[in-house]
């Protein structure tokens, strides 16, 4: 159902937030007959914000997820910028774009009893990767598929502190803090599945503690965030099972990592005799390269290339060979390369609209064409870049 | 007389150093003065040997049809009285020119090739026609040269007036062949190459070898003659140790075996098991198009790298095998 807060034609913040704190359904049937919205908004707005219905004639106009939404199904995805920018205009808007739409595509006709299709978004810095993978994780979402979301996979090779050696297999190490925060995230965004899902076997985390075959998947992760200890494993124990019971048709498995590139490349950790780590001695990547295997089905897999926040890769890579390397394509060979570019000008205009909109361009000139030509230019209609231009107006 | 003489600066001066400073305006600037005693000889501007006028330069009598290299017969620093030409060189001031070349130290420092005009040459050539054979006429074009000759010797000879006769310079040989003129086949190029490593160039399939490790040019030709005799038999023999080839020795991607091909395999055996179609063997299925498409597209986007329309292809490839619209 359509959101309510589109129809309304003021554009008052305030109103915003009070309209979304209520039950949105009942608004929705009353403002239904409301008269449509006047052109500006017609460039850069729709009022469709089902994901599954974005089409053609969406492209380049912004949808709304309602900030409960947000919170529920992206407790960790969205990039630091764009969470700023949903504080500060109280509202959270994607635009729907191509690369998007060609994937919601593809993800409608996903046939459950093949292997799961293996889609690589790639493209320059700041045009928009993660960003689409959100739009894909809302539209999962909305069919309530179980997401996986890995929202850097960077963050898990560089910088990391206390790493411990794995209990489960001497030769691996584990890392207590990144498992533990992505395991309660994992629980703030699958909340409803962890009671349906039942583990298939018997673990046993120490002397005294083990969980029993049958019992709910919510157990193993509560036992993750309790104990960090076995916060490794338990995410090892999370990707296993999941993997293994999404064929059996329960639920739909959506695994999305950005920066999927990490998986096979260097890390920046060091054991104490400064000898070097490879990714596959880290438990967590070793278990997370075994999830994007396409050997299960019942599900898809969404990935995304980023050279920011990378290590030891040059500034300018962003193609798929250049950053996955030679062992990183040979794992994912098959799949489907899709390129984000910058904006094209109708969703430059409709970008530049929806600021302005939102009172965010303060600069006198910046309505004008030649003002948006000047953008235009600066930012070599790059989004990211657009993005931080128009912070300094 | 002498009083005439006196230039007119000296009138300013005391009349009773008139002696003294008659006999220093004898010796003006430009000439040191001479130590005679200064009563008694009375030189005059007319007896001292009179310094010549700066004559005009050749350049202003040549004619334009001279025989310029008897101007310039040998190597010869520039000389701008006898260049006729308005030649500027150096680097121009603000809002100025170039320095002319009269006195130019510029002109001077660098070679030029005044004594080897197109005239000259020709004359040259005339003159060393009598000791040259004549070109075979049947070699008028290059194919033809390479296809009947396609070993190249270079060879340079160093010719001046010293002590000696001997150039250490000229014992270097240079051979040059194209690969494809040999008779190799595929293993026998890639042996090859991987032997002779930077002497080949890809671009124009050329192997260069150059020798001066011999002290003499004739020992030097014998032994880049040898140097390729032995390439190309040792390129053609296969050795034990040649199976342990790996996959990081390949000079170009192969499809076959590659971890590519197993993981599609795997994929679309698979897919096959998931429609209960369970008697397919592995040649059917890589046997079929879209199989064949995914290879090639596989194998061009390992050796040339992504690009816009090896990735296209690729996807295409892919979605095609996949079954996705």
């Amino acid at each position: 159902d359509s959101s309510p807060l589109q129809r309304l034609p003021c554009l008052d913040a305030g109103h915003f937030l009070h309209t979304g704190s209520q039950a949105p359904q009942n608004l929705a049937a009353h403002l239904d007959n409301q008269v449509p919205v006047e052109s500006p908004r017609a460039v850069s707005r729709t009022s469709e914000s089902d994901p599954a219905k974005h089409g053609e004639q969406h492209e380049g106009q912004h949808y709304n997820i309602p900030l409960q939404d947000l919170k529920a199904v992206f407790p960790h995805g969205l990039p630091p910028r764009f969470v700023m920018q949903v504080k500060t205009f109280n509202e959270a808007c994607l635009m729907v774009r191509k690369p998007a739409l060609e994937l919601l595509h593809y993800l409608k006709n996903t046939n459950f009893a093949h292997p799961a299709v293996r889609y690589v978004l790639y493209g320059e810095k700041g045009t928009g990767k993660t960003l689409s993978l959100c739009h894909i994780i809302h539209f999962c979402a909305k069919q309530d598929w179980l997401i996986l979301h890995i929202p850097d996979a960077h963050l898990w090779v560089k910088n990391c502190r206390n790493l411990l050696q794995s209990t489960y297999n001497k030769q691996r190490l584990d890392q207590p803090l990144e498992a533990s925060i992505w395991l309660k995230n994992f629980k703030t965004a699958n909340e409803r599945f962890l009671s349906q899902i039942k583990v298939q076997e018997k673990y046993v985390w120490n002397k005294r503690e083990s969980t029993e075959k049958g019992s709910p998947l919510g157990e193993v992760v509560e036992q993750g965030i309790t104990r960090v200890r076995n916060a490794t494993d338990a995410v090892g124990i999370v990707l296993k099972e999941l993997k293994r019971q999404s064929s059996s048709g329960i639920f739909h498995l959506l695994v999305a990592v950005d920066g999927v590139n990490a998986l096979w490349g260097r890390t920046t950790l060091k054991r104490e005799d400064k000898s070097p780590i490879a990714p596959e001695e880290l438990a967590l990547i070793y278990n997370l390269r075994k999830m994007v295997k396409n050997d299960w089905h019942g599900g898809a897999i969404v990935l995304t290339l980023s050279q920011t926040g990378s290590v030891f890769k040059p500034r300018k890579a962003f193609l798929p060979q250049e950053l996955l390397g030679k062992e990183g394509f040979d794992t994912l060979d098959p799949f489907i390369p899709i390129l984000v570019s910058n904006y094209n000008p109708k969703e430059f205009e409709s970008c530049i609209q929806y600021y302005l909109e939102n009172n965010w361009l303060q600069h006198e000139k910046a309505h004008t064409e030649d003002g948006k030509k000047e953008l235009l230019f600066l930012s070599n209609t790059n989004p990211g870049q657009l993005e931080r231009l128009c912070a300094y107006l | 007389m002498a009083a005439a003489v006196f230039p007119a600066w000296l009138a300013l001066q005391p009349g009773a150093r008139t002696l003294r400073a008659f006999s220093t305006a004898v010796s003006p600037a430009t000439r040191a003065p001479t130590p005679s005693p200064r009563t008694t000889e009375r030189t005059s501007k007319y007896e001292r040997p009179l310094r010549r006028k700066a004559l005009p330069p050749r350049t202003e009598k040549m004619a334009v049809d001279q025989d310029w290299p008897s101007v310039y017969p040998v190597a010869a620093p520039f000389k701008p009285s006898v260049v006729p030409l308005p030649v500027r060189m150096g680097y121009p001031v603000k809002s100025g020119v170039p320095m002319a070349k009269e006195g130019n130290l510029e002109l001077l420092k660098i070679p030029n090739f005044l004594h080897l005009t197109p005239v000259a040459i020709k004359k040259h050539c005339e003159a060393l026609k009598e000791f040259c054979t004549e070109w075979p006429a049947a070699l008028d074009n290059d194919e033809k040269c390479e296809k009947h000759f396609p070993v190249e010797i270079e060879t340079a000879d160093y010719v001046s007036a010293g002590p000696s006769v001997r150039n250490p310079k000229a014992r270097v040989v240079t051979l040059r062949v194209k690969l494809s003129s040999l008779n190799l086949d595929d293993h026998a190029k890639k042996k090859l190459i991987k032997l002779v490593g930077e002497r080949y160039c890809k671009t124009t399939d050329v192997l260069t070898i150059r020798t001066d490790r011999c002290p003499l040019k004739r020992q030097n030709y014998d032994y880049a003659v040898y140097l390729l005799t032995v390439l190309y038999h040792e390129s053609w023999k296969t050795e034990e140790w040649e199976k342990n080839k790996t996959e990081a020795d390949m000079e170009e991607y192969v499809w076959e075996n590659s971890s590519s091909e197993k993981n599609i395999l795997e994929t679309l055996l698979q897919i096959k098991a998931a429609e209960k179609n369970l008697e397919v063997n592995k040649e059917e299925l890589l046997g079929t198009k879209e199989v064949e498409d995914y290879r090639k597209s596989v194998v061009s986007l390992k050796n040339e790298g992504d690009n816009e329309s090896t990735l296209s292809q690729y996807k295409e490839s892919v979605k095609r095998l996949l079954n996705l619209t």
